[in-house]
Formats: C-alpha cells, sequence, structure tokens
C-alpha cells in the first residue's frame, strides 16, 4: 500500500505534481486508505448480519429509507466499533507506510513507530523503549475510550443488572 | 347503501425461485376483499402461505402476480415514496416480535418519530399507549430484555401509537402462554370495537378464529379453498382438510337480554330466540356443539331441555358411522350430528319435520 502511493505520488508519477511525497499529508492518506477497507468491511457484514425481521418490522412502520439505515447502523453499533478499533490497531502501529510515504523527516514527518525503528537503528534502545510504552499506554487509553463506549451505551447491562 | 371494499385483492400469486428454472408457488390465485371496520381472519395450517400473504398486503412483498386494491386505488406498483406513505396507513404485527436494541419508551416511539411527530406529542401518545399495554413501569427497560409476552405487548404498542387504518397481525398470540394470550385478545377486541378499525388476522387457532372473526378466509396449500362466516365455515365446511382443520360448531351472533323471572339469558338471533345460562348482555357469539344437539320427531315433554326449536332437514351428509344433519329452525341452520343408527330410526330424509332440543348450559359464549 505505500509503496503504490509512494508510486502515485512520486515526482514522475501521475500525481507528482502535487508535490505532496514526504508531507503529512501523504502520510494521512496512506493511513486512511489502510483503515477503511477494514471498516467498511466490518460494518458492510455487521449491518447485514442485523435480522432481518428487525428490518421488516422497521419498515411496516413506516421508516424511509435512510431512517432504515441509520437504525440498522446503530443496531450494529458494537461490531462496527470493534472494527473501527481493529483499523486504529493497524494505523497506530503503521510503520512502513508511512516510512515509504512519509520518509521519517525530524519535527516533520517522523511519527512514534517510524522514530522507534530509527532509534533502534542508531543503537538508542533506552529512546526506543520509552517511546514504545508511551505508545503502547496510548494506545491502551484509547482502546479503553471506545470499549467503554461500545458497552455502556442502550444501557442494555445496566438494566439487566437490576 | 354501497359499502365499499378498504381493501381488495385480486386474483394473488406468489412464486418463489428455486433452483435455476424452476419456482415454488407459494400462493395461488388468493381473491378476497375486506370492508371497513371488518375483522378478516386467515386460518390455515404451517406453511399454507398465511404469512407471506400478510406480508404483501403489508406491502413488505411483491406479488409475482395479481393486485392489490387499496380505497379503489391500485396499490401494487408503487414508487419507494408512495409505498412508504401506504406503509404508514397499515400495521403488520408478527408472530416472533422484533424489538430495538433500546429502551421501552423509545422503541414504542419509534413510528411516531421517523414520521416527524413534535417530540412533546410523542411523549403524551407514548405514556398513554404504556398504560393501555399494561407496560407501566417498564418504559426505561431495554426491550430486548423483557419476556416474551411482553415484548409482544411492546410491539402491539409500537402499532398502536401509529393508529394505523389496517392491522395486519399475523399469527400473534402464538408462542404466548394462556395470561398474554388472553390479554392479546383484549387488545384485539379493543382496536375491533371500540377502536372499530380494519383487521385481518391469520391464526391456526380455532377459537381465536371463531370469537374475532367477521369472515374467515381458510388458506390451504396457497389457496383460499373458502371464504364465509364462521358459522358457514364451521358449519360446512368444504373439504374433507378444512373440515379436519375446523373441525364443527354452530356459531350464532345475537343480542342477549336477561330475563328476569328465570334468570337465564335470552339471545336474540334474528328470529329465534335461544336461552343460555351465561350472564353477558348485548352484542354476543354463541357455539352450540353439534353433538349436544337432540333431534326428535315429535314435541318432546321433558322440561331440562330449556330449547326447544321446530325445524325441517335440510341435507343429510352420511359419514359412515356418524351423520350430519342440517336443519333449519325459522331463519337459522344448526349442524346436528347423530349415529347412523338413530338417523335409520327416525327414517329422516331431507324435507322431514323435526324437534331439535339443547340445553341452556350447553350453549356457550364465545
Amino acid at each position: 500500500m505505500g509503496l503504490i502511493i509512494f508510486l502515485l505520488l512520486s515526482k514522475s508519477g501521475p500525481l507528482g505534481p502535487l508535490g505532496l511525497l514526504y508531507s503529512t499529508t501523504a502520510m494521512v492518506i496512506a493511513q486512511f486508505l489502510l483503515a477503511v477497507p477494514i471498516i467498511a468491511g466490518t460494518t458492510k457484514a455487521a449491518v447485514e448480519s442485523v435480522d432481518p425481521a428487525l428490518k421488516e418490522t422497521l419498515m411496516s412502520l413506516g421508516s424511509t429509507e435512510s431512517q432504515l439505515w441509520w437504525e440498522m447502523i446503530k443496531e450494529s453499533k458494537k461490531s462496527i466499533i470493534a472494527g473501527i478499533l481493529v483499523a486504529f490497531g493497524q494505523a497506530i502501529s503503521e510503520v512502513g507506510a508511512v516510512m515509504i510515504v512519509g520518509g521519517n523527516i525530524r519535527w516533520h514527518t517522523r511519527t512514534f513507530t517510524t522514530s522507534i525503528v530509527l532509534q533502534t537503528r542508531m543503537g538508542e534502545f533506552g529512546m526506543a523503549i520509552a517511546l514504545g510504552l508511551i505508545l503502547i499506554s496510548m494506545t491502551f487509553i484509547i482502546n479503553y475510550a471506545l470499549t467503554h463506549l461500545q458497552m455502556g451505551d442502550g444501557n442494555y447491562k445496566s438494566t439487566r443488572s437490576k | 347503501m354501497v359499502i365499499i371494499n378498504l381493501l381488495e385483492v385480486n386474483n394473488i400469486t406468489k412464486l418463489y425461485p428455486k433452483e435455476a428454472g424452476t419456482s415454488q408457488t407459494v400462493l395461488s390465485d388468493v381473491s378476497f376483499s375486506v370492508k371497513k371496520g371488518e375483522c378478516f381472519v386467515i386460518i390455515g395450517p404451517n406453511g399454507s402461505g398465511k404469512t407471506t400473504l400478510l406480508k404483501i398486503l403489508g406491502l413488505l412483498e411483491q406479488p409475482t402476480k395479481g393486485k392489490l386494491i387499496y380505497q379503489e386505488r391500485d396499490i401494487t406498483n408503487l414508487s419507494k415514496k408512495e409505498k412508504i406513505i401506504y406503509r404508514r396507513k397499515f400495521s403488520f404485527v408478527r408472530q416472533k416480535p422484533v424489538v430495538l436494541n433500546t429502551t421501552v419508551f423509545n422503541n414504542i416511539a419509534y413510528g411516531l418519530k421517523v414520521r416527524g411527530v413534535e417530540w412533546e406529542q410523542v411523549v403524551s401518545q407514548v405514556r398513554e399507549i404504556i398504560d393501555v399495554v399494561g407496560l407501566k413501569g417498564l418504559e426505561k427497560k431495554n426491550a430486548r430484555s423483557l419476556s416474551g409476552g411482553e415484548m409482544q405487548r411492546v410491539a402491539i404498542a409500537m402499532n398502536f401509537v401509529i393508529a394505523p387504518e389496517l392491522y395486519i397481525l399475523d399469527e400473534v398470540s402464538a408462542n404466548l402462554d394462556p395470561q398474554n394470550a388472553s390479554l392479546l385478545g383484549e387488545f384485539i377486541d379493543k382496536i375491533k370495537k371500540d377502536m372499530q378499525k380494519t383487521i385481518i388476522m391469520s391464526t391456526h387457532d380455532r377459537t381465536e378464529a371463531i370469537k374475532f372473526a367477521d369472515r374467515i378466509g381458510v388458506l390451504i396449500e396457497g389457496r383460499l379453498t373458502q371464504i364465509g362466516s364462521p358459522n358457514e365455515i364451521f358449519t360446512s365446511p368444504k373439504d374433507e382438510f378444512t373440515a379436519l382443520f375446523v373441525g364443527y360448531e354452530n356459531i350464532f351472533t345475537g343480542i342477549g337480554k336477561i330475563d328476569e323471572k328465570s334468570g337465564l339469558n335470552l339471545i336474540k338471533i334474528n328470529d329465534l330466540i335461544i336461552t343460555a345460562s351465561n350472564q353477558v348482555e348485548g352484542n354476543v357469539k354463541i357455539c352450540i356443539r353439534p353433538e349436544s344437539i337432540g333431534i326428535v320427531k315429535t314435541p318432546p315433554k321433558e322440561v331440562s331441555y330449556r330449547n326447544i326449536f321446530k325445524g325441517e332437514v335440510e341435507d343429510i351428509r352420511d359419514l359412515g358411522n356418524i351423520c350430519h344433519l342440517m336443519v333449519k329452525c325459522q331463519s337459522e341452520k344448526f349442524l346436528i350430528t347423530i349415529t347412523a343408527l338413530s338417523k335409520e330410526n327416525l327414517k329422516l330424509k331431507p324435507g322431514s319435520e323435526v324437534f331439535i332440543n339443547f340445553k341452556a348450559t350447553d350453549v356457550k359464549l364465545l
């Protein structure tokens, strides 16, 4: 994926004139293109797995097509958040693509992951480990927050335990 | 007076494609019409196509052939937008209720929300319905955590609140315990009697069919084999299959009035007055089993029989050991089961003058 975007954005590539190579924009594009298929795939699977009887019930109650879709997305919220978590995990730990299209330029396109690679290469293991720990705790916090959101709403649990 | 049909179903046929080239016929050439305020009950065994037919009526499925006319308008092939308009006039309650993964309140409010009703009005209407269906105190509970009976009540309320013109109920009382089933029966009664709404329902419970139906349609293997009043269907089923399925029953609708002297209920059915032991006045539906009616040639002198009517044998159906007699007493027809032996002894033939009798306690209220 990183290589394809690199080739597209490189000076002689079709999108070369935009001058996006080795910029944060290029990195965002790469990460976006990596995450979208995962989220789209899980969302589609989740929405399709909603009970067809529910779809029929909502139709019979008079919902329009868009109202129906919105309700389907709400119904499959848990699976969609799970998909987002997977995509997030993939994106935050991505090294190859961001390295290729970003170029790992200091203060500019250097990320946690590319920095860890560089520090390790230079033998600065202490720095590499420190960065790794910060990255891991960030991932944990974000995962925890999203998981909480996934479980919390819909007050299913809270009413059940009453 | 011309009574306009609310819904006309003309020659509906539904095929489901099977493997390449072949298809399975689920409904073939189904036609009937429903008048405003009528309760039309479709009875039939499992797999006879009841649900498919109701889904077509609810505009949830497209018929392969045939037409649906609602208030003189063809609604078979509507655009997506118009389909939603018509779906909003109907309600469809399914056998196994499905609810949204949210609170009872939000579930019931859903139909109003999609119609863009103002929130304050939604709140007041939903509260009212919650009282009616007896779900008070459960508003904030997640609807998915309810029992089957409660969930069915939520489903009913979801449809109740949008005040549809036509209720389509698909075997709603199946899978319910007796208590919840009788509660549901009360709702249906309310829709029918108090709100005067049109109902099309399917069931495989014969007592339910007798209780609610103004007319019954028998759906067997995708064909509507017979349409008629409960009395017609239960006294003269057309084919063996229907007979086995519905059984035989004398059903009458009349007006009950309690006689002060005897304390017995005198139910007036056209020209006939039947004495019953129940105490329900006003519009009543009664049933007399064909086995509990006795038949004699001379007027009986025994007083224990409250109901003695003079009649004429119209038809005799020989069923081997037993016979079915159709006896006409003034305006009403009675179906009577007797043994072949007593038929011989009484020398009965079409046209014979007879006296029929049955006890007041044998008149069952429906």
